[in-house]
Formats: C-alpha cells, sequence, structure tokens
C-alpha cells in the first residue's frame, strides 16, 4: 500500500523527538507570560522574534534582547484538517502580527478563520509552540 | 559572448514508484536527455544534480550507470527550486565559457520517505510548530479571500484545468479523470480553504535536461535568460503574501536579460505546488495585476487553448512534486511545446516559454529560492507541427 510507506518511522527529515526522531534545539519563540523573547535592532528597531542572530538581519546593526507585547492583529488564519507531526485536526494557525513587534505563526485556542485584523492575544505556550486567542 | 541553449532534456514517468531504484528514475532521464540532444555521454563535461532528499551520493550511484567518470560534479537543493537551481547553474557555466556540454539532473523519491504530506522540519521554528506547507499556502489562498475577494471557485478553476491538461500527458501521476469545480471543492480539507485536489501529490520522478553552446542545431532552444533569487526577510512590514516577492525578484531579473515583456510569453509552466501558488505566481510574473490573477483560469486566458497556457503539463498538481524532479520536468514540458511535438498538449503558439520554480519552508523568509528562465525558437518561429 503505497499510502501506508512512512507511517511510525522516521523520515530521512529530522522529525524531531515529538514523532520518534532525535532531539533537536528548540527554536520557537519563547514565551514568557509577559511577552514573545526575541531581539530589536538598536538603529532601526527591527525586530526578529529569535534570539542568538549576529546582527539586525534588515540593517546589520547591533541587536538588544527585547520582549515583545503579546497582542497584535492576524494578518491571516487557517484551519489545518490533517494530522501534522502531534497534532490532530482540526487545528487552527495565524500569522499574528505583534503589535510594534514582529509577525510570529501561532496556534489558535479556538480551530477558527478570523477576519483580518482581528486582535488577537498570546495566552500562553504550553507545549512551546505560541497558542493566542481572540482578545476580549 | 557565448549563447547557452538547451540541447535536450528527458524525464522519467512520474509517480509513487517504491519499487523502483531512484537511480533507475536517473537512467531513464538521462538516457532520453541524451538521446534528444543527439550527442554520446562521453561529451558531457560537467554534472549538476538538484535533489532536495538526496539520498546523499544519488548522483555518484547514478554516474556508475552512465559512465561518465571524472567530470565536475554537484549537488544542490534549494528546496522545490533544485532542479531549476541545478539548470540555472549549468546555464551559467556555459555562458561564461566554463564547460561545453552540462548535464543538468533533477531527482527526488517521495514514496520512500513520507506516508503523505511532507513531514515539517523540526528544526525550523514554523515546522516544529507543526505548519505543514498546505498549511503556509492556505495561510496565502485565505488572504487572498479575505483581501482581494478570491472566490473558492476561482481557486478551483485552477486544478480543473491543470488536472484536465494532466490526462493528457503520459508521464504524469494523476491522469484518471478530471475533476469538476464540484468535486474539487468537495474533496477532502486539508487547510481551509484548499481541499485535497487543490495540493499537488508527492511522488518519484526524475527529469533531465542538457545544455551547452550554440552548435548550429535548429531543434535547440535559446535560452534567453535564466535568473536566480534567494529568498530574503518575509515579515510584519510586507503587504505581499508569502512567496510573491521572491517570484516578482527573480522574474523582473529574467524579463530584463531577455528584454521581453510578459505580454510576450507564449506557454508558461510555474509552480502550482497548490492552486493559490499558481494565482500568486502569475501576478508575480506580471501576467496579472495583485489581486487579479484568481481571473486568468475562470476567464480561460490560461488554458490550453487561450491566450497565455499555463502548465499545459497540467503542473504539479497532474505530474506529481518529487521536489528536485519538478523543475527538469518543466523545463521538457516547455521543451516539448515549443520544439512543437507536445502531442495532444500542445499549445498554438509556442516561439517563446517560461519555466517558474519557487522553493520555500524556511520561517520568515519569502522562499527558499525562485528560479525563472525563458526560452525561444532560434529564429522566433513555431516549430513543427501542432
Amino acid at each position: 500500500m503505497a499510502t501506508e510507506l512512512g507511517v511510525g518511522r522516521p523520515t530521512k527529515r529530522r522529525p524531531g523527538s515529538a514523532v520518534g526522531g532525535l532531539p533537536v534545539a528548540e527554536s520557537r519563540p519563547a514565551f514568557d507570560g509577559e511577552g514573545v523573547l526575541g531581539v530589536r535592532c538598536t538603529a532601526c528597531r527591527y525586530p526578529v522574534a529569535q534570539r542568538g542572530i549576529p546582527w539586525c538581519p534588515a540593517c546589520y546593526a547591533p541587536v538588544v534582547d527585547e520582549r515583545f507585547a503579546p497582542t497584535g492583529a492576524a494578518w491571516s488564519s487557517t484551519v489545518v484538517a490533517i494530522p501534522v507531526r502531534t497534532r490532530r485536526p482540526p487545528f487552527g494557525l495565524a500569522y499574528l502580527d505583534l503589535d510594534d513587534g514582529p509577525r510570529v505563526l501561532v496556534h489558535l485556542a479556538e480551530p477558527e478563520v478570523v477576519p483580518i485584523g482581528t486582535r488577537l492575544q498570546i495566552i500562553g505556550s504550553p507545549d512551546g509552540d505560541l497558542v493566542a486567542e481572540v482578545a476580549r | 559572448m557565448i549563447q547557452p541553449m538547451l540541447w535536450g532534456v528527458g524525464m522519467s514517468a512520474y509517480g509513487l514508484q517504491p519499487e523502483r531504484r531512484v537511480e533507475s528514475l536517473c537512467w531513464d532521464a538521462v538516457s532520453g536527455a541524451v538521446r534528444d540532444a543527439g550527442i554520446s555521454p562521453g561529451d558531457i563535461d560537467a554534472i549538476v544534480v538538484g535533489s532536495v532528499f538526496g539520498p546523499p551520493g544519488v548522483a555518484t550511484r547514478v554516474q556508475r550507470g552512465i559512465g561518465i567518470p571524472g567530470v565536475p560534479m554537484w549537488t544542490v537543493e534549494n528546496a522545490c527550486a533544485s532542479g531549476t537551481s541545478a539548470y540555472h547553474e549549468a546555464v551559467e557555466a556555459v555562458l561564461g565559457g566554463r564547460f561545453g556540454c552540462v548535464l543538468v539532473l533533477g531527482v527526488d523519491q517521495m514514496s520512500t520517505l513520507f506516508s503523505g504530506a511532507i513531514v515539517p522540519e523540526a528544526t525550523d521554528p514554523e515546522g516544529a510548530s507543526s505548519l505543514p506547507l498546505p498549511g503556509l499556502y492556505a495561510l496565502a489562498a485565505q488572504r487572498y479571500v479575505q483581501e482581494f475577494g478570491v472566490t473558492l471557485e476561482q481557486l478551483a478553476a485552477i486544478a480543473v484545468k491543470n488536472k484536465r491538461n494532466g490526462l493528457d500527458n503520459p508521464l504524469a501521476q494523476l491522469r484518471a479523470a478530471a475533476p469538476t469545480v464540484a468535486d474539487v471543492l468537495g474533496s477532502r480539507m486539508i487547510a481551509e480553504p484548499l481541499t485535497m485536489l487543490q495540493c499537488c501529490p508527492t511522488s518519484d520522478g526524475a527529469g533531465a535536461v542538457i545544455v551547452g553552446p550554440e552548435r548550429g542545431v535548429r531543434d535547440d532552444l535559446r535560452i534567453e535568460a535564466s535568473a536566480m533569487v534567494s529568498g530574503a526577510l518575509w515579515d510584519h512590514r510586507s503587504s505581499d503574501v508569502w512567496g510573491f516577492a521572491s517570484v516578482a525578484r527573480a522574474a523582473e531579473r529574467a524579463f530584463a536579460q531577455a528584454g521581453r515583456t510578459p505580454a510576450e510569453i507564449d506557454v508558461l509552466e510555474v509552480h502550482d505546488a497548490f492552486t493559490i501558488g499558481e494565482i500568486v505566481t502569475l501576478e508575480a510574473l506580471g501576467l496579472a495585476p495583485r489581486g487579479k490573477g484568481a481571473e486568468l483560469a475562470p476567464s480561460g486566458h490560461t488554458a490550453r487553448d487561450g491566450a497565455q497556457p499555463v502548465n499545459p503539463s497540467g503542473g504539479l498538481l497532474s505530474r506529481g512534486h518529487p521536489l528536485g524532479g519538478t523543475g527538469t520536468a518543466q523545463l521538457a514540458e516547455i521543451a516539448w511545446q515549443l520544439r512543437g511535438r507536445a502531442e495532444a498538449r500542445q499549445v498554438a503558439r509556442h516561439r517563446v516559454g517560461l519555466v517558474e520554480t519557487m522553493g520555500g519552508g524556511a520561517a520568515g523568509m519569502d522562499g527558499n529560492a525562485c528560479v525563472v528562465t525563458i526560452l525561444s525558437t532560434q529564429d522566433g518561429t513555431e516549430r513543427g507541427t501542432p
């Protein structure tokens, strides 16, 4: 059965420990309960939701650590209807433009497509994925 | 000034072929291209391979069967644009006089790696967050639905057109029946608004292209332009959907190099990994203004008998998508079209053709790479008898 190939075993792509592969270093943006941790450029203020980068990727000036607001506006959203890694469908995903901050991928607490610009708030990251809900 | 020419193309069948050795797929493609170019294997003086998942060493295992030992050879990986990135390097090498006859090979055998959709890369921040590739394209599609009023029927029209074209492609993976718009929209949801029939199948296949300088053979195709760009930041500052800007960058360079406008292109093969991909790509190539690309399929403009046929091969939606093997298959289709040898798929006007391949998946970048190339018949006339 061609459709069953690869089920239940690692593939050449590093799948990570969540789905039976070897562990890989954490790369997802971190939420510390108050905001999203990242860096901001000291010259052009460009925000990045990653730490440990060597310089500002927009203008090459030095960057400093920053905590970004957990609120922002939805750029787009979708509901995924297939299983992916440890996620079981349906689950909602959105790109969230944080207020004065970077665009980050978030899981939606309720799997739904929301209108562009909907105000979202990050409420946690229980398994490492940022989780947001429609702001009240 | 050396003028790079496309001498020959070849393809294996595309489809789920786990029972076949990956080298064997490559041997089908290479032998086809060598025959098509009318050369001896010994004429090849360099090999460039495009592949995402290899396996590592696949190029050398292919070599064991074809016997072109010792020539410079390298393998490039640029996600879905790996095959055309390899081709671009060959074109640049011929242009600069470095080599006189370069074999380009694009290959992947996905059925031995994945049971369905590609497992996202765990080292990528968005891959680790379980964003599948159809989800990434769905986020762009949802944006087009909400921002420009693109309808589900317009999205489905891409799948209907390409899958109908693919029925006439004997090397395509899906050629059982052409779906209707209702079939497409009624198929299983993958990531809203993209349904199953709007997603290309993963596939196994290899395509080969032979590139060299002018040599006085009438069937050789002039490579008017080849542009390759890597990704750039895609972030909160961008008003474009993911992927648009990388295609636009490559297209701008290619049209400038060829000295042509989008309206001069007779036939195109573009990256329709998902229906929304063809819409966004045609806008980035300049065939339609932003937000209007969705009208091109329903209006018939991009139909096989339309003004500018797009994906007459059936595209990735029909042919299947063995990542590294996609760009070389697109090149093969445009070569057959320009020579008037595409049989049932032949389009009426076929003097100038364009191939676009866009690869992506790295978080926060507008693509991993994009290649746009423009080819034409030597004397600017239609070849063959359609």
